[in-house]
Order: structure tokens, then C-alpha cells, then sequence
């Protein structure tokens, strides 16, 4: 019998492990992040929720992004999900909910909550006509979703390629203020790396192998090329695509950073450039607009820093190239919640204007709600700098939540292993490097 | 098998007899005078043998057949690990993988190259490394626990902590270059890291991965070494043979069925083992150091949720499969030698 009861109790166990204890207490939460330096802040705003409404949240972060999508895969599948998910917005949220791990919110979003946010990205986490078309693609990883669902609401807004200057580093090579062309940039680079080579270079992590891709040649394609032309380099025209003279052009412009990446780049994870940066490693990182927060966890002050968008080359074809803002992340909530109105509490108390001030100045990312004239003092002159790039119009924005153009299925991985080969390893030229991604372009085509 | 009736409990035997108390165990062996020992029925008997069983069959079940079972059905179908439903695509998963599809056939070529590079580096160098060590501390008169605890830490500290720690070593202002340039091997550095150099990166993952499989290949062949006799040794030594000749042609080919188990083990470990290439790599600088292994848990886990889990069960399937292949010649040649 005892042995009866031991294999029962195994098994209850067994059962039992994953399982979230959200639910057990009707007044209690419980919410996941994958951004490290988005816990303080959420605990503090956590804190004060608590005291307005007497719900508690326990607000627990599992990083890095890999490694979080791995739990949240696995807590779905043994029912162990929390009540609310930090996402990554217009893409995770969609594929969770295409799933129905996570609920919709279509009508539960209402103009009062909703029209807090910035204007740009207010309705981010609803299913646009365009990402419905892009969901009836046969790799779609979100197919199945509707038109007008949401599967999320905005937490944090910004973009990708934006540059850090170590200042200190720059004044010692005689540069004084922030580089404002691609061409003034390389120069940048050249200056501080002649005077030491061994720290006067970029870091990025690329060993996330679609960084040098994204954050990088990118922005600086469209900026050379113009929107069209951009687009023509993921298409099935090989008259425009990146085997074309296009293609080899904006790839030799990519190539000129090659000699000033900082030792061993390609072997350092997002976290550990930006950690190298921080550490006086480089002169320079590239990221986004969230990177300044994990600079100051790692001790370098916002004042420490030039942060500007990647500069557009003088004679390409948008030369006041501005970065389009998008939501970064976004809070789901699960289907799974015991307590959704609860939850739904939580989350939008996180978008009221004084928490999302207060979330901004802790955790010192941009909130997705609209901080009003105030919010240059909110944020500081660094952040407010990265918001500038954001200046722009339909034309001369580069939007990098724009996939439609890329062939579906399109994986910046595997493209950015064959841009590694080119930069920083030097094993190809940018012609065969443009061959190679003609190639993986029409692989993708075809497999349509 | 015996038939024999189970004794009686302890409190069977004192019911109405409370002054009588038996030591612990003599219940299990003292006779009772006057009353006869009551036999369990044969059902009683299979339930507690199937009570007994039950926890390693639930878990057989649970974690075993229900996993691989699970996994094989899933080799056929495409999904994400979210969608409630799995769309069947036959045998598209496995034509996927070898030959058809442009995308994926390549990178399994590429990623069977290295591997394959691993499965001959990763064995050998560890029977050249552990084989030797294992003789020399054999022969150590003093200290040889400590000695065996010391060659052992690799495989009791191994983890993921002790890949970061490589990482760091290994970077290009890490302790190997310093350690280089410190003794004059200064062209021997690397300025972009061991793991930032196509042409070294892979090499630096092979001696890692050695460095992680001498201690266990290290212990067996110790094991098998104390248990040759040592009238073997001293009739080769009255023969002539030095020390040399002794370990060559005495020792080596009596230890044969332990170096085929090395083998087979870092054979099996090469195939499907690829944490060390996930923490140190993540299979670059581009993907210079894939390998299969991961990149069945790529498919799997890093490919933003795209419905690629069916391919990573396929592609574990055929690593199973190769890996079976493997063990049966192995077999086969053991069973040829000893």
C-alpha cells in the first residue's frame, strides 16, 4: 500500500510540476518577462498596483529571448502559464494567439486605453489586413488568426539601429559630437580605431546571427537604395535582388566596417557586445533604443553616450533616412488566466501616463504610451535623441516591422550566417556574398 | 526462481503474545512454534510485484515509449508546438532534409560535415589522451586518489558554466592568447578568439569536447587496467619486454573491449551532443561549427516558431538511426575481437 501511495504521490507530483500557482489566490498575478531590465521596473509599478487595488503581482523574467520562448513553449504545454506575458510585439503575440495560448482582446481594448498610446503604434498587436494576408502565407507561423483580433497591447516602443559613442573615446580621437553621415561615421570609426586598435572598434553581437543583418545593412540599404529599390533586393527580380549591382553596392558599403569591428564580435551574444561597449571594449554598439538600459545596468551613464540612429550616406537615395518607431513589446494576456478582468487591470494600469513615466525612468527604455511635452524630461537628452531619429515620413522611413516583401518563410538567420562570411570573417567578396543571398532568396521563392 | 512462501510480518506473529518482542530482522527468520506460517496467495504475490515495478513502468511509459512514440508520429507532420492541430505531410519531413528542400538539405550537409569531422576527432583523441594518462596514474605509487580525483574535475564540473568559462579563456584577450603570448608563442595567437576563426573554432570545440570526455574514458580504462593480472605483466617482464613493449603488446590489446566502449560512447556523445556548440557558438562565426545535433534543437526551438518541430523530429529520427547503425558494427567488431 505504501508503495501504492509512493507511485500515487509520483505521479501527483509529476502532474503537478510547471504548474503555476496563479489562480490559487484570487487577489494574486503573476506575469513573465524575458527583458531583465524591464523587472525593477514592473515590480515597483507592481508595488504601487497592490496598493490602488489590493491585487498583488509577481512578476518573474526568464532571459534570454531563446530561452523564453522556450518556457513559455513548455508551460503551454503543461498548463503552467502565467496570467500575463510580456511579447515580442506584431509577431509572438500573433503566433501565440494563433495558437490560443494566449486571448484575444479584439473589443476589450477601449478608446480610453487604447488612445494612451503613441499614435504610431496604437493599435499594435491587432491583426491589420496586412498581417492577416501575411498569415495566409504557407509558412506563416501565425496562421489561422482573423482580421480585427488583438493579441496584445503595447508595453514598450522604439527601433533598431541606433548607435552608442563611447564620448570619452571619441574626444580622444578629436570628434566631439555625434557622427550625422554614414561617411562621418566611418570616419568616426577609422579616428578612434587608429588611435588604439585594440578598443576602438564597433561591437555587436553577432553571434545573433541576424543582428549585422537587421540592425545594420539594412537601414543602410534602404537609406542608399530608397524604399523600392530596398524591397527589389528580397524579390525574385534578379535585375534588382542582391546579386544585382544594387545588391553588390550595399554590400561594399556594409563590407567598409570590416576592419574596425571590435576582436572577436562574431563570437559575442547581444549582451556581451553591448557589455564590452560598456566596459570600454569599443568605441562603439549597435542596437536599438532598449540598449541603454542594460548600458547603465552595466554602469556607463546616459551621459557617457552619443546615441543616434545608424547615419544615412550623403549620396544615397534618402539621405535624412529616419528609423521607424515601432512597439516592441507588448503584454499578453493568457487564455489560461483564472483571473482576466484582474489581469486586464494590471495591464492597463502599466499604460497610465504617470506608471508609464515612472517604468521609463527606471527601467530607462521608451514606454508605448505617449509621455506628452513633458516627455523630454521624463526620458533624458539620450533617449529623447533616439526619439528624434524617428522623424520621418512614409517614404523616407525604414520601417523594420515590414516583412511583406521578403519571400515567406524568409529566415534573417540563415541570410545573416552568409553576411557573416563577408563581415567581419572576410571570406567573401561582396559579389559572392550577393550571389549567396540571390541564391537563399530564390530557395525560399521556390519553396512557395 | 523460487516458490518459497514469503515469512510472516511482525505484527502477524505477536498478535496475542504482547510480552514476546522480536528483535529487528529475527521475524524474518525465527520459526513460530505451534502455529503455521499463513502464505500469501499468488495474486497477493504478482500485486506486490507489479506494485513494486509500477513506479519504473509509469515511468517508462510516461517519459519513454509515450515521448519517443510522440516524437516519431511527429517526425511526420509540420507544427510549431502551439497550434492544436498538426498538419500531416508524410514522409516531406525526412525528403526535406536530405535531398529536397534547398533550404534545409544544405545546412544538414553541411552541418553532417562537421559532425562527421567531430565523430572522428572526438573519439580518437580521447582513447590517444585517456589511455596513457590512465597507465601513468596506474603505476603512480602516491597520491593516486587524489591524482584520479584531479584528472576526474572535467567531468564533475561539466556544464554550462564551465562552457562560459571556456568562452572566456578562449576570447581574444582571454587567458589561452596571454598564456601564448607569455612564452613567446606570440604567432600562435589569435587575435579574433579561438572560436572567432572558422579555421580554429572548430578544432577548439573538438579539444573542448575532449577535454570533457578524458575523465569517464580515463576511469574505465583504470578500471580495466586493475584487473589484468599481474602474472601477465611479469611473465612479460621476465620475457624481456620493457616497459614500453609491455604496455604496446600486452596491455593495449587486453583492454581492446574498453577502448571499443570509449569509442562507441564518444562515438554516440559526437552524434547527438551539441551543448557545448549551442553555449560556445551557437554553431558560428556563420556556420562554420554546426553541427547536427544542434541543429535538430535549432529546428526545434530557434526558429522564431516557425512549424519546424516536425522537422527536428525527423532529423533526431535519422540521427537515432545513424547512431544505431553505429552501435551494431561496434558490436559486430567487438564480438569479432574478444
Amino acid at each position: 500500500m505504501a508503495l501504492a501511495t509512493t507511485t500515487a504521490l509520483t505521479l501527483t507530483t509529476l502532474s503537478a510540476c510547471g504548474g503555476s500557482d496563479s489562480g490559487s489566490d484570487s487577489k494574486s498575478l503573476e506575469m513573465w518577462t524575458f527583458k531583465q531590465s524591464h523587472v525593477g521596473a514592473l515590480r515597483a509599478a507592481a508595488t504601487e498596483f497592490k496598493k490602488e487595488t489590493g491585487i498583488s503581482v509577481k512578476v518573474e523574467v526568464y532571459t534570454p529571448d531563446d530561452a523564453y520562448t522556450t518556457k513559455v513553449q513548455s508551460a503551454a504545454k503543461t498548463n503552467g502559464l502565467p496570467d500575463v506575458l510580456e511579447v515580442h510585439s506584431d509577431g509572438e503575440d500573433f503566433v501565440l494567439g494563433a495558437a490560443g495560448v494566449t486571448a484575444d482582446l479584439q473589443d476589450q481594448v477601449p478608446d480610453a486605453w487604447s488612445g494612451r498610446f503613441q499614435e504610431a503604434i496604437k493599435g499594435s498587436g491587432t491583426v491589420t489586413p496586412q498581417k492577416f494576408k501575411e498569415s495566409q502565407a504557407k509558412d506563416s507561423t501565425f496562421k489561422g488568426v482573423e482580421e480585427g483580433q488583438r493579441f496584445s497591447v503595447p508595453l514598450t516602443a522604439g527601433t533598431f539601429g541606433i548607435v552608442y559613442a563611447n564620448k570619452r573615446k571619441l574626444a580622444d580621437a578629436g570628434i566631439t559630437k555625434a557622427p550625422a553621415t554614414w561617411e562621418e561615421f566611418l570616419a568616426a570609426v577609422e579616428a578612434t580605431h587608429h588611435k588604439d586598435p585594440k578598443t576602438g572598434g564597433i561591437s555587436l553581437g553577432l553571434k545573433v546571427k541576424s543582428t549585422g543583418l537587421t540592425w545594420v545593412l539594412q537601414p543602410l540599404a534602404f537609406a542608399q537604395l530608397g524604399k523600392q529599390a530596398y524591397w527589389d533586393l528580397f524579390g525574385k527580380d534578379k535585375a534588382g535582388d542582391f546579386g544585382s549591382a544594387n545588391g553588390t553596392k550595399v554590400l561594399s558599403m556594409y563590407d567598409q566596417l570590416t576592419p574596425y569591428w571590435m576582436p572577436g564580435t562574431q563570437t559575442l551574444s547581444i549582451d556581451e557586445a553591448d557589455q564590452a561597449f560598456a566596459q570600454g571594449k569599443s568605441a562603439f554598439a549597435v542596437g536599438g533604443t532598449f540598449t541603454l538600459a542594460f548600458l547603465q545596468q552595466n554602469d556607463m551613464k546616459a551621459d557617457d553616450v552619443f546615441a543616434f540612429g545608424l547615419p544615412a550616406p550623403k549620396g544615397g537615395a534618402v539621405p535624412d533616412r529616419a528609423l521607424g518607431p515601432l512597439a516592441l513589446t507588448g503584454l499578453s494576456l493568457t487564455a489560461t488566466s483564472e483571473q482576466p478582468e484582474n489581469a486586464k487591470k494590471w495591464m492597463e494600469f502599466l499604460s497610465g501616463t504617470d506608471v508609464a513615466a515612472r517604468f521609463a525612468k527606471e527601467s530607462a527604455d521608451l514606454p508605448a504610451t505617449e509621455l506628452g511635452a513633458d516627455s523630454a524630461k521624463v526620458l533624458g537628452p539620450a533617449l529623447t535623441a533616439m526619439i528624434e531619429s524617428f522623424d520621418g515620413t512614409g517614404e523616407t522611413t525604414y520601417d523594420p516591422s515590414l516583412n511583406d516583401f521578403r519571400p515567406p518563410g524568409y529566415d534573417q538567420d540563415v541570410a545573416g550566417e552568409v553576411l557573416t562570411n563577408l563581415s567581419p570573417l572576410g571570406r567573401e567578396t561582396p559579389a559572392q556574398t550577393g550571389a549567396k543571398l540571390r541564391e537563399l532568396n530564390s530557395d525560399y521563392w521556390a519553396t512557395q | 526462481m523460487t516458490t518459497a512462501p514469503r515469512p510472516t510480518s511482525v505484527g502477524e506473529a505477536g498478535s496475542g503474545g504482547g510480552s514476546c518482542t522480536l528483535p529487528a530482522g529475527a521475524a524474518d527468520t525465527a520459526p513460530r512454534p505451534g502455529k503455521r506460517p499463513r502464505r500469501r496467495g499468488p495474486g497477493g504475490e504478482a500485486l506486490s510485484g507489479y506494485l513494486f515495478v509500477a513506479p519504473a513502468v509509469v515511468l517508462f511509459a510516461v517519459m519513454g515509449l509515450y515521448t519517443v512514440g510522440y516524437g516519431f508520429l511527429l517526425s511526420f507532420a509540420s507544427w510549431n508546438g502551439f497550434t492544436p492541430h498538426w498538419t500531416w505531410v508524410g514522409l516531406d519531413n525526412y525528403a526535406d532534409l536530405l535531398w529536397r528542400s534547398p533550404v534545409y538539405a544544405p545546412r544538414v550537409r553541411s552541418a553532417g560535415l562537421n559532425t562527421l569531422w567531430v565523430m572522428i576527432a572526438v573519439p580518437v583523441l580521447t582513447v590517444m589522451v585517456s589511455f596513457p594518462l590512465a597507465v601513468l596514474l596506474n603505476q603512480a605509487r602516491r597520491m593516486q586518489g587524489v591524482l584520479r580525483s584531479v584528472f576526474f574535475l572535467p567531468y564533475v564540473t561539466s556544464g554550462i558554466a564551465v562552457f562560459f568559462a571556456w568562452q572566456y579563456i578562449l576570447r581574444p584577450d582571454g587567458a589561452v592568447n596571454l598564456l601564448l603570448d607569455g612564452i613567446g608563442l606570440g604567432s600562435l595567437q589569435q587575435p579574433q578568439g579561438w572560436l572567432g576563426n572558422p579555421d580554429t573554432a572548430l578544432p577548439t570545440l573538438i579539444v573542448v569536447t575532449v577535454w570533457g570526455a578524458v575523465p569517464v574514458s580515463m576511469l574505465l580504462y583504470l578500471t580495466g587496467l586493475q584487473t589484468i593480472d599481474r602474472s601477465l605483466l611479469e611473465a612479460a617482464q621476465l620475457d624481456g619486454a620493457g616497459w614500453w613493449r609491455t604496455n604496446a603488446s600486452v596491455v593495449w590489446p587486453l583492454l581492446r573491449p574498453i577502448t571499443a566502449i570509449v569509442v562507441l560512447l564518444n562515438l554516440r556523445d559526437s552524434l547527438q551532443g551539441f551543448q557545448t556548440f549551442l553555449v560556445m557558438t551557437n554553431g558560428g562565426p556563420g556556420d562554420h561549427t554546426n553541427v547536427l545535433g544542434l541543429e535538430a534543437y535549432s529546428l526545434a526551438f530557434l526558429k522564431q516558431l516557425r512549424p519546424t518541430l516536425g522537422l527536428a523530429s525527423a532529423l533526431g529520427w535519422l540521427l537515432f538511426a545513424a547512431a544505431l547503425v553505429l552501435a551494431l558494427i561496434n558490436l559486430r567488431a567487438l564480438r569479432s575481437k574478444t
